[in-house]
């Protein structure tokens, strides 16, 4: 037992081991679909490849209803009509495991052993939730993958790259725009910006905060990752016009999905969908998020694995839509946060448990509704309440166990 | 396709051809073909998403190229997903052509109703009988005021519609109604169809979603 754990921890056995094992399911996802009336492959697979098909008679992606992604996406995915309709997928499993290798450069470099960093990257590697979710044909392993890359290039400074990627991926999903504070905060200028050891009168502290964010290295990081967003953006409108702003922002910013989801907002904005109430409410479902998002970078902007998982965790879980794909989105950072995180396996494994347990409580009302007919729109919202309130304990408890030594010791160093 | 929709239920001509000769109809379809003609249908599943079944039986003496078609109506409560629809026809050979483009995710009361025009084919082991099943989903609805829970979503009796290549007349008596309707599934273009009324088929039938 013991010489098979050392054999697959090892690290190319292991990341052999998970590319071959998504390259099956990617295989058997072909057969399935073949075969079977229930298809493998998800629905928004089939979204991308209708867009880039789109793409490649010269039409706007937009053309196939419900793509609201960048063009861009579309563009990557054209090899789907040219070369393999798996060409997409091969992608999505292939960046799945390179955001593992990023992950294991990260746990690496903060001193773990291969050994060790190849256990918590086995985390990702062997979940068939990722693995899944990229075979389906799901995109969201790119946005792993940008995400890792920003923090691995920002931890060895590699700011300009770091940039680069940060830009690209708030381009790609409008998520990882929240992170902007916890990096702005990160790479302030400490020197001009630490006022705990002065006492000078409150204005010239937030003078002098506000001084720290004038300096080399965070202006050169805004200039780098605005120019790449705002290039995408004006090439995009300039090809596509106002559908693609449209589509790939602004619906994501005012949507109001009534159909049930996790959300905890999802029954008030059903029943107010067609009141005058309906977009402010909408509106000030973003304050809570706002909040939370401000008090967690200025608390954890030192350690930025940390902040961005809980950055990430708070948005999906106080979003007015929320649906199981957008977990991942913060899965993908657990890796680098477990190793700090001061629980036994069994206090891990129950958190874990409550996690699933939440969404099994929401999940029966959901499918009496959807495939029963019964009215469960009340006990789906309940369910919700639940999942939040478990999701909230969770962080709760992944704050109280993070190890803090580190975040002191980091900020002395800095 | 919008255009195409409005064409379609555009009653070109109204031929009354007055009582011909016998009964020899130039396509083989008599009289007594006509009465053992019905149409039954049924929503199988439970929830937002079902399956419409329309079943027409016949005497199996047909010709060959008698074509079928059913212009099924959907109110604005319930959709037919057309990416669902392509793959089904690729897997299952269900030929269905919308008359519009569908939102998948308005709500009803956003929402407006449109045609499916639905091609049978024979099964070669049942030549009697032609059965379509179309996957239709309920779209939400307005929460209920009144507490009651649910909406009841009427999906009305679809048109049927006949057509034979080659052949101008299809009935060899009585007055009928001929329309315009897309050729096949495959085509837009248009071509002229017989439609039948059928007296015994009336019934609606219905699907309830829960609402808010």
């Amino acid at each position: 037992m013991h010489w098979i754990m050392s054999t697959v921890l090892r690290k190319w056995t292991l990341f052999t081991l998970a590319f071959f094992i998504r390259i099956v399911l990617v295989g058997f996802g072909v057969y399935q679909d073949k075969t079977m009336v229930v298809k493998y492959t998800d629905i928004d697979y089939h979204v991308f490849t209708d867009a880039s098909r789109f793409i490649t008679e010269g039409a706007s992606p937009y053309r196939r209803a419900t793509y609201r992604y960048t063009p861009l996406l579309a563009w990557i995915l054209t090899p789907n009509i040219y070369v393999t309709p798996i060409f997409g997928k091969l992608l999505f499993v292939t960046v799945d495991v390179v955001s593992a290798y990023l992950m294991h450069g990260i746990l690496q470099r903060r001193g773990m052993s291969c050994e060790e960093a190849c256990s918590y990257c086995s985390l990702w590697l062997l979940n068939p939730l990722p693995m899944g979710v990229s075979s389906r044909g799901n995109a969201e392993s790119l946005l792993a993958v940008l995400v890792l890359g920003t923090l691995s290039c920002l931890e060895q400074r590699h700011l300009v790259k770091a940039a680069f990627l940060y830009g690209l991926s708030v381009h790609m999903k409008i998520y990882p725009v929240t992170y902007a504070l916890p990096f702005a905060l990160s790479l302030r200028n400490l020197e001009t910006a630490d006022m705990s050891k002065t006492t000078a009168p409150l204005g010239r502290k937030v003078a002098r905060l506000l001084l720290g964010f004038l300096n080399r290295d965070l202006l050169q990081f805004a200039v780098v990752a605005g120019g790449v967003f705002c290039g995408f953006t004006l090439l995009f409108y300039h090809m596509y016009g106002w559908e693609f702003l449209q589509e790939t922002y602004l619906y994501h910013l005012t949507r109001r999905d009534i159909r049930h989801n996790f959300s905890p907002y999802f029954y008030m904005l059903y029943l107010t969908a067609e009141s005058s109430w309906s977009l402010a409410l909408g509106l000030a479902a973003f304050l809570p998020q706002l909040a939370l998002l401000l008090l967690v970078s200025l608390a954890f902007y030192s350690d930025l694995a940390l902040c961005c998982f809980l950055h990430t965790a708070i948005f999906v879980s106080f979003n007015k839509v929320c649906t199981s794909q957008y977990f991942l989105w913060y899965l993908c950072l657990l890796p680098l946060v477990l190793p700090r995180l001061m629980i036994s396996v069994k206090q891990g494994l129950g958190l874990l448990l409550l996690w699933f347990t939440g969404q099994g409580i929401w999940l029966a009302p959901a499918y009496y509704l959807e495939f029963e007919g019964q009215n469960t729109f009340f006990p789906i919202w309940l369910a919700g309440l639940l999942f939040l309130l478990i999701n909230t304990f969770i962080l709760v408890q992944v704050i109280s166990h993070y190890k803090q030594e580190d975040i002191k010791r980091c900020q002395k160093l800095d | 396709m919008v255009i195409l929709g409005h064409f379609c239920i555009l009653i070109v001509s109204l031929g009354i051809f007055g009582a011909i000769k016998a009964d020899d109809g130039y396509c083989g379809l008599s009289g007594k073909w006509m009465e053992s003609l019905t149409l039954s249908r049924d929503i199988l599943k439970s929830g937002f998403h079902r399956e419409l079944v329309t079943l027409v039986e016949c005497d199996p003496s047909w010709p060959e190229e008698l074509q079928v078609l059913l212009v099924q109506k959907l109110p604005r409560g319930a959709y037919g997903d057309p990416y669902q629809l392509a793959s089904l026809r690729q897997d299952t050979g269900l030929q269905v052509l919308l008359d519009t483009e569908v939102d998948l995710e308005a709500p009803a009361y956003e929402s407006s109703g449109f045609s499916m025009f639905v091609y049978p084919t024979r099964d070669a082991q049942n030549p009697k009988i032609l059965q379509t099943v179309v996957p239709i989903h309920g779209r939400y609805h307005r929460p209920s005021d009144s507490g009651q829970g649910w909406e009841r979503i009427e999906i009305e009796p679809p048109r049927l519609l006949l057509r034979a290549d080659g052949c101008e007349q299809l009935l060899p008596s009585g007055p009928h109604v001929l329309v315009d309707a897309p050729c096949s599934v495959h085509n837009l273009s248009l071509c002229k169809w017989l439609e039948i009324h059928l007296p015994q088929d009336q019934r609606h039938v219905s699907l309830e979603v829960p609402s808010g």
